[in-house]
Formats: structure tokens, C-alpha cells, sequence
């Protein structure tokens, strides 16, 4: 079964993929911060017990206790952006729903006793919300839901209450952050009630220039208003990113070319190799795939290789815990023998 | 410069308004700015909200129990949920309800804070299905002017004004019908 992510959609040159994640609450009970370690494990079970019979009907849903987990395949998930750290280290009983895929996924006793994710391949949002919309309704129709006719949907932060809805699109901008345009883009599209936000590393820039770009707002309009604003967003960003990118080729082609090619050489034929070198070189080689410099026999899915060369998922794969060095290792080994050979 | 409702005849007003504290301005024209001021700029205080929350609350008063008990005396009242005891100080603090009665325990104490979030303090988005609402169930039961007169609250607060202006006509024909049916 291929990750949502192995499904080339279109688009993939500046959007990466779409999210939507709904943040619901049982009436019920209390609130993640005061609900007792017993009403936990009771919240946790009544909700894994619902979503029985959609795990049966829907092919290849996986039902879990977190507890059941280790840590190396709960921080796996953390990379692969399924699970919050918050809820990786949480002590008291917590639970997982999810499609094989992983593009679905229910996350029970986080900040909000569920939280519906649905993600899909490039610039598909309404494929995303209709997913996690799809999740909402069937759970709402036996679980009732902490809802307020003036306030909508009431979660634990007063920052999701409403609809609850928290859309965001996952962008490649190496042409604005190489720049060092992404603190301006984001005071600029905060004026509108978005945010952007590195996805890897510290500092507005971030490794690898991948991008957040989500609805800060969640109450006074309806959903579809939300992301439809997004959406206008996200496509003035890309337009930016785009002409940034024509800007940089006409005038540094032939260092822009070189770098790419070294960065590819580095990739393929390093024996060591730390996540944020090859974040920052698989960034470079998707750049020059994206506006035709550097040719590839086979499709390259970068963002599946940034992902899997996290230093969790590395271990996930080798099946065992080992140190940063043999990582190292292991990560040059993964991107020598899965950088697919160039043609031009 | 022209107007942004009608986008035909010169704008001559503007109306501002602060969401997440920054100013956004509307420019309308004396018509569309007349249509807008019969309802907006009647409040005392300049804010467009509080004069909405009045006008419900005056077609609803007699409807709602008072859900909070009125503490007018000068010293400062502790605000706790039953439900939970989550303090409103520690809600402050810690940035988070403790469960859903909090909502209500701290009515309006919230209502700057979602503004300031949001800049908005009413849900208009997705409902669970089949939620009836209390007003959805008083409304059934109230006159076809009261009925229209919340209609017309609501597309006010959604600025649909032209919506706003029919809704109105309609309440002042049955009022002015129901006047010479006395006489
Ligand atoms: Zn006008
Ligand atoms: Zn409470």
C-alpha cells in the first residue's frame, strides 16, 4: 500500500500536498486539561469502539492505543506529520485511527479529544476537507459533540473554536526562502488571517524550504469561506515563488546549474550524510528537476525522500535504535541506492 | 474613489472597523452608507456589535433566562466554571478551557479575546446534524415581524445589505398593514 504522499498529484513543483484538520470535543467530558486519567481511558475506548465498524466498511483502517507503540515508530509518525510531538510523550491514555495510506487519520485524546486529519497530494484541498468532513459526520452521528450555537465547535484553545477547521497547504518555496523573503511573505499574509511557518527546523527560513501556509482564524466565517481564502493566498504565494524563480534562472544560470548537479553528486555517491545536509541538497535537486535543469529516469518524489530520511523513520526502517553515526550511514545508503539516475 | 457595495456612485463615508488590530476601512457611497447607518451608527459607543447584541437581546430578552448572575459591586468577583473549577484567571494563563461549560462560565468575559483572535465572536459555519438550536426553536414560535426582525439582524451581521434593506421594507409594510387593521 503506497502513503498518501507516493501519489503523485499535480502541482508538486511549489504545493506539496493539502490538509485539513478538524479539532472536535465530546460533550461529555472535560476538556484535555482537566479530564481525569480514568475518563481518559474511558473517552478513548468509547471512540476507538465507534470507529470499529468504519475501519471494517472503509478498507484498511488501524485502530491503536497509542500506549501500544514504541517510542522510535511514534516519533516515525511525528516526521511523517500523523502525530504531534505533544501527544508522542503524552502519559495518559491516548488513541489512533487510521487509513492505511495514512492520509486519514483521528488522533483521540490530544489537545481536543479528536482530531480528524485528512491530507492529499499537491493543491487538492476540497479532496481534504471532504475527507475529514466525511470523518466529522460519521462521527457526530452517535458521539455528541461540544457545540455552542454562538460559538460553534468549542475546543480547548480559544484559537480553534468555531469551526475548528485548520486547512494548510504544505509548500516548496527555495526561490522566496533562498531570498530570505519568508518573514515579510508572512507579516504580509497575516494581514488576512494566515499564517506561514517553516516546517523543518528553527528560524523563520527553516531546512529544506518547506512551508506551512494555514488559516489562523477559525470562527466568524464558514468553512467554505475559509478556504477559499486560503486558496487565494496560497496562489498569489505561488505566483511570488514563480516569478522569483524565473528572476533567479535568467540571471544565475549556470551557477544555479552547477550547484544542482554537485548537490546531486553529493547525494548520490556521499557514505555519510546528517538529515539537514540532505534536507537542505534533496531541496536543491527538486528545485532543478522542477524547472527542467536536472533530468530524471524515474519520477523523483522529493518530499517522500525528505520524509524517510528523517532520523526516526531511518530507524523505523532498519527495525532497530541505533546512534547519529550509523544514521549517517544509513541515510547515505538510503539516497544512493533511491536517487534515480539522470538522463541529461 | 467608488463605492465598494454598489460600486457605482461616488463613496463619501467610510466605516472602519479593528480585526486583529488592524484597521480596515469600508467606502461607501450616502445611499449604501444610509442603508448601513440606519442600523450601525445609531451605537452610542461607535461599535456596530453592541448595538446588535442589544437589538437580539431585546427580541430574545424575554425568551433567555439570565444565564449569569449580575455582580455589580465595585470589588471583583472570582469567575469559575461549575463544571470543571477552572478559574477564569487560570483560563487566562493557561490559554485553555477546561471543558465545555467554560464557554458559558466566562460569557462575556470572552468575547474581547475572541475578537482580538478572530475578529469575529459568533460561529456562522458547519453544525452537527440535526443540532435544533434554542433560537431555532423560539423563532418558531414568535410573530412574522419578530421573525423577519431577526433576519434582518442576521444579515446585517453578515453585511448583506441589500438583503438587509428588502428584510427591512418587508417589516415596515406589515407593520404600517397591521397598524390601519387596529385603526
Ligand atoms: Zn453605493
Ligand atoms: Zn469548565
Amino acid at each position: 500500500m503506497y502513503k498518501w504522499f507516493e501519489a503523485l498529484g499535480g502541482n508538486e513543483d511549489i504545493v506539496i500536498a493539502s490538509g485539513v484538520r478538524l479539532s472536535r470535543n465530546l460533550e461529555k467530558y472535560p476538556f484535555s486539561k482537566k479530564i481525569s486519567d480514568s475518563d481518559a481511558i474511558h473517552m478513548v475506548e468509547e471512540v476507538l469502539k465507534e470507529f470499529e465498524t468504519y475501519a471494517d466498511e472503509e478498507f484498511g483502517y488501524i485502530e491503536c492505543n497509542l500506549g501500544e507503540l514504541s517510542e522510535i515508530e511514534k516519533f516515525a509518525m511525528v516526521e511523517r506529520q500523523i502525530l504531534s510531538k505533544e501527544i508522542a510523550v503524552k502519559k495518559q491514555c491516548s488513541g489512533l485511527v487510521m487509513s492505511e495510506d495514512e492520509s486519514t487519520s483521528i488522533l483521540i485524546n490530544e489537545e481536543d479529544h479528536l482530531k480528524i486529519q485528512a491530507l492529499a497530494g499537491g493543491a487538492n484541498m476540497q479532496k481534504a476537507y471532504e475527507k475529514a468532513n466525511e470523518v466529522d459526520d460519521y462521527a457526530s452521528e452517535s458521539l455528541e459533540m461540544a457545540f455552542s450555537e454562538k460559538y460553534g465547535y468549542l475546543t480547548s484553545s480559544p484559537s480553534n473554536v468555531g469551526t475548528g477547521l485548520r486547512a494548510s497547504y504544505l509548500m516548496f518555496l527555495p526561490a522566496l526562502g533562498g531570498a530570505n523573503k519568508i518573514n515579510r511573505l508572512s507579516e504580509e499574509v497575516m494581514k488576512y488571517g494566515v499564517g506561514l511557518k517553516a516546517v523543518y527546523g528553527d528560524g523563520a527560513e527553516g531546512v529544506g524550504h518547506i512551508y506551512e501556509l494555514y488559516n489562523e482564524k477559525t470562527l466568524g466565517s464558514t468553512e467554505p469561506e475559509l478556504l477559499e481564502n486560503l486558496r487565494g493566498i496560497m496562489e498569489q504565494v505561488a505566483a511570488q515563488e514563480r516569478k522569483r524563480r524565473e528572476y533567479l534562472l535568467a540571471n544565475n544560470y549556470d551557477e544555479i546549474e552547477d550547484q544542482v548537479f554537485r548537490s546531486y553528486g553529493v547525494l548520490k555517491y556521499a557514505k555519510q550524510m546528517n538529515s539537514k545536509d540532505a534536507m537542505t541538497l534533496l531541496s536543491q535537486i527538486k528545485f532543478g528537476a522542477d524547472v527542467g535543469i536536472i533530468q530524471f529516469e524515474k519520477p523523483l518524489n522529493i518530499y517522500k525522500m525528505i520524509m524517510e530520511v528523517q532520523p526516526y523513520s531511518l530507524q523505523c526502517r532498519s527495525g532497530k535504535y541505533v546512534g547519529s553515526k550509523v544514521r549517517d550511514k544509513l541515510r547515505a545508503q538510503y539516497l544512493g541506492a533511491n536517487l534515480s539516475e539522470v538522463i541529461n | 474613489m467608488l463605492c465598494e457595495k454598489c460600486k457605482k456612485r461616488q463613496a463619501t463615508i467610510y466605516y472602519t472597523e479593528i480585526v486583529d488590530g488592524k484597521k480596515y476601512e469600508k467606502h461607501l457611497c450616502e445611499k449604501c452608507a444610509l442603508e448601513y447607518a440606519d442600523f450601525v451608527y445609531e451605537a452610542e459607543d461607535g461599535s456596530d456589535n453592541a448595538l446588535l447584541e442589544g437589538l437580539l437581546s431585546s427580541i430574545l430578552g424575554s425568551y433567555y433566562k439570565s444565564s449569569q448572575p449580575v455582580k455589580k459591586e465595585g470589588r471583583e468577583a472570582v469567575i469559575q466554571c461549575e463544571r470543571c473549577g477552572m478559574t477564569y484567571d487560570a483560563f487566562l494563563q493557561g490559554g485553555k478551557f477546561g471543558c465545555a461549560n467554560c464557554y458559558s462560565s466566562f460569557g462575556k468575559q470572552l468575547e474581547k479575546s475572541f475578537r482580538q483572535i478572530h475578529g469575529a465572536t459568533s460561529h456562522v459555519g458547519k453544525r452537527p446534524k440535526g443540532f435544533v438550536s434554542q433560537t431555532d426553536r423560539i423563532i418558531k414560535d414568535l410573530s412574522e415581524v419578530d421573525r423577519l426582525s431577526i433576519r434582518l439582524q442576521d444579515a446585517i451581521e453578515k453585511e448583506e445589505f441589500e438583503t438587509a434593506a428588502a428584510l427591512r421594507d418587508q417589516i415596515r409594510a406589515l407593520k404600517a398593514k397591521e397598524e390601519s387593521q387596529n385603526v
